[in-house]
């Protein structure tokens, strides 16, 4: 961005079976100081399909989005689902990088069909919230072109700013979102990167029949299996139906991580969406995808009173941060915070977990909406406390002297209390992403059962939390959604996803190779960030986790700093 | 006396319909009771619940015991424990 020129290279042999997070993190990892400024000359972006993206293989539609993080001062890999990314992998680009820094202000508007790459200004679409931004550009730039933006947010450089995409309706609603990236692309002057994939040729598969197989094998999976097929948990209420779940676990972080269950979990949880759904009609829609060829659909559209569209869409996670954790049992207040994120830019797990930390700070009563909502109109002003909020919870419980911060590396905490269960802990604290969960997911890892029978309460060896982070990490360089893994807890399905995978790269790798290349990713990441300067100190939850009591069970977080400096060894 | 709550499609089992309030009941129980017998006395076929039963807010078998002032969560097949790996079964 520095002389506004742009270069095709040919893949390096290194990079040429790597895809989605391996990828983005690889070239962070090779081309990026690990010292220097996020927001400065020296640091890169990276849009990255996964393996299979763009491919008939079902749920697929993922890129992965890295650079350094200014929120953590670490790597950074933020993942989204989007038809963008399909088109990408179309334009047959396996890595988008965006380097240097312009000199003066302006933005600009990167845009790449088959023929090339032109830079456009942006002027006519800063200031303005992403709902009346992106139908703008969708205008001059028609409407079956993809395009990934920043929000005021990201133009004002705040360390929550995100990566937004557009859905499959256009709307400016799926977000590469943790860990401020948004600000990284606003400091090289980017506002919008625009892709028109009209007369490209289908992504190349080395073997059809391999890919085929393994493909059909894997739809079936996803179509009976009871979390993933239709009706079933994610189709007909979505992730947060997971609200209730976790809250009569007692694991539900309920008023900035003080108590384990919120009494008006009931009123934000998937089953009150589909209610309001089913009630209020209109627009609103339940097993809503996020991008062509999903079979699962899990998004869904939120309904005002009266029927018209209020938002898409109403995650667990964003139900949680903006809900239980901040104490607000109102699904409209909660569908118009979500609302405001989209619109400025900002990820919803950390403005809610900003607004909770705030709450605790004394700037609003826990369960005050409309104060919250009145809060969060300050970062599109671009106020100072605005910007404080936009910077994410740990900088706003700075401000205002909060030692209860729920953050590890600086990024906050998500909807799963580590004191209730553990083994999340030792993900949020140990993964090189700071607090994530989605970093130790896979749900069908038992499969690959590298580290031998799983007890979860194996803590002291660490070896789950591994398995897990390592699982997790192939997934995401496969450009599969992590749902996929709902339906791939058996060994046959597990290898029919391998199939899919070989067949599109021409490579025959086995359970073992997924988890060598899990690994392989991990240990890149956790070089970067050795060298950015972390110890085993940054790999630790909050302190007063570790002394207080979370109701119900009344536990504290008691794994040892032992325990979690072996989980990598 | 145990109190059980319902969710999703279980919450017919309640007075209480509505997803948006909690679908409560009260039940007495003898020692003998553990959270299967008590399915199997309320009519819940095993095919309407998924493995995602809570007993005082603790993943269990269905074998496990049950005893006065216990909470009891059932959900319904669709509705499922996510990070299941985390979490010990209680026996």
């Amino acid at each position: 961005m520095t002389d506004l020129k742009s270069k095709v290279e040919k893949v390096p042999k290194k990079y040429k079976e790597m895809g989605g997070r391996w990828l983005t993190s690889s070239i962070i990892n090779d081309e990026v100081d690990p010292t220097c400024h996020p927001l400065g000359p020296n640091n890169k972006l990276v849009f990255a399909p996964g393996f299979v993206t763009g491919t008939r293989a079902p749920s697929s539609g993922r890129l992965s989005v890295g650079g350094k993080s200014p929120l953590t001062g670490g790597i950074k890999e933020a993942n989204a689902g989007t038809p963008f990314s399909q088109m990408l992998a179309r334009l047959d680009i396996k890595a988008l990088i965006i380097e240097g820094k312009p000199k003066d202000d302006k933005f600009w508007v990167i845009k790449i069909n088959k023929d090339g790459v032109n830079f456009e200004k942006a002027d006519a679409y800063l200031g303005k919230g992403l709902y009346e931004a992106y139908p703008l550009a969708f205008d001059k730039y028609g409407k079956k072109v993809g395009i990934a933006g920043i929000g005021v947010s990201g133009e004002m450089k705040m360390t929550n700013a995100g990566v937004c995409f557009n859905d499959i309706d256009n709307r400016p609603s799926r977000y590469a979102g943790r860990g401020g990236l948004g600000a990284v692309m606003g400091s090289k002057g980017v506002k919008y990167i625009i892709l028109d994939d009209n007369g490209t040729q289908p992504v190349k598969v080395q073997d059809n029949e391999m890919f085929n197989e393994g493909r059909k094998t894997l739809t079936n999976a996803l179509l009976t299996n009871d979390g993933t097929k239709p009706g079933g948990m994610l189709n007909a209420l979505g992730t947060a139906a997971l609200v209730n779940v976790i809250n009569e676990a007692g694991g539900l972080p309920t008023r900035n991580f003080s108590e384990g269950r919120f009494e008006g979990a009931a009123k934000i949880s998937g089953e009150a969406i589909a209610e309001a759904v089913k009630t209020r009609g209109g627009a609103g829609r339940t097993g809503h995808p996020c991008h062509p060829g999903c079979v699962i659909g899990c998004s869904n559209v939120y309904p005002k009173k009266d029927g018209t569209e209020h938002v898409s869409c109403i995650e667990y996670e964003s139900t949680w941060a903006f809900g239980a954790n901040c104490g607000i049992d109102n699904l409209d207040e909660i569908a118009e915070m979500i609302w405001q994120c989209n619109d400025y830019g900002i990820d919803t797990i950390e403005a809610g977990g900003a607004i909770a930390v705030a709450m605790e700070g004394g700037l609003a009563s826990f369960g005050d909406g409309k104060k919250a909502i009145e809060l969060m109109k300050e970062i599109k002003k671009g106020s100072v406390l605005g910007r404080a909020l936009g910077c994410g919870a740990e900088t706003i419980g700075k401000v205002l002297g909060v030692s209860r911060v729920p953050s590890v590396k600086g990024q906050n905490m998500l909807a799963y209390e580590p004191r209730a269960i553990k083994g999340i802990g030792i993900t949020y604290a140990t993964s090189p992403m700071g607090a994530d969960h989605t970093a130790g997911y896979t749900v069908g890892a038992e499969v690959l059962g590298l580290a031998g029978p799983m007890d979860p309460l194996d803590t002291d060896k660490g070896g789950l939390a591994k398995m897990l982070q390592d699982s997790t990490a192939f997934i995401d360089a496969t450009g599969y959604c992590s749902f996929v893994t709902f339906a791939t807890g058996d060994p046959d399905s597990f290898d029919a996803l391998l199939q899919t995978v070989n067949g599109v790269l021409g490579t025959s790798w086995t359970v073992e190779d997924t988890g060598r290349i899990g690994n392989e990713i991990i240990e890149i990441e956790r070089t970067f960030n050795k060298a950015a300067g972390f110890t085993e100190i940054d790999d630790r939850v909050p302190e007063f986790m570790k002394y207080e009591k979370l109701p119900p069970h009344n536990h504290v977080f008691d794994v040892s700093d032992d325990a979690l400096d072996k989980v990598h060894g | 006396m145990i109190e059980i709550h319902f969710y999703g499609k279980l919450r017919k089992y309640s007075d209480q319909k509505s997803p948006l309030h909690e679908s409560l009941i009260y039940l007495e129980v003898n020692k003998r009771d553990t959270i299967q017998s008590i399915t199997n006395r309320l009519g819940i076929p095993s095919i309407e619940m998924s493995s995602c039963v809570f007993l005082n807010g603790e993943y269990s078998s269905l074998t496990r015991k049950v005893k006065d002032g216990d909470r009891l969560g059932l959900f319904p097949d669709n509705m499922l424990l996510l990070y299941r790996q985390h979490f010990k079964v209680e026996e």
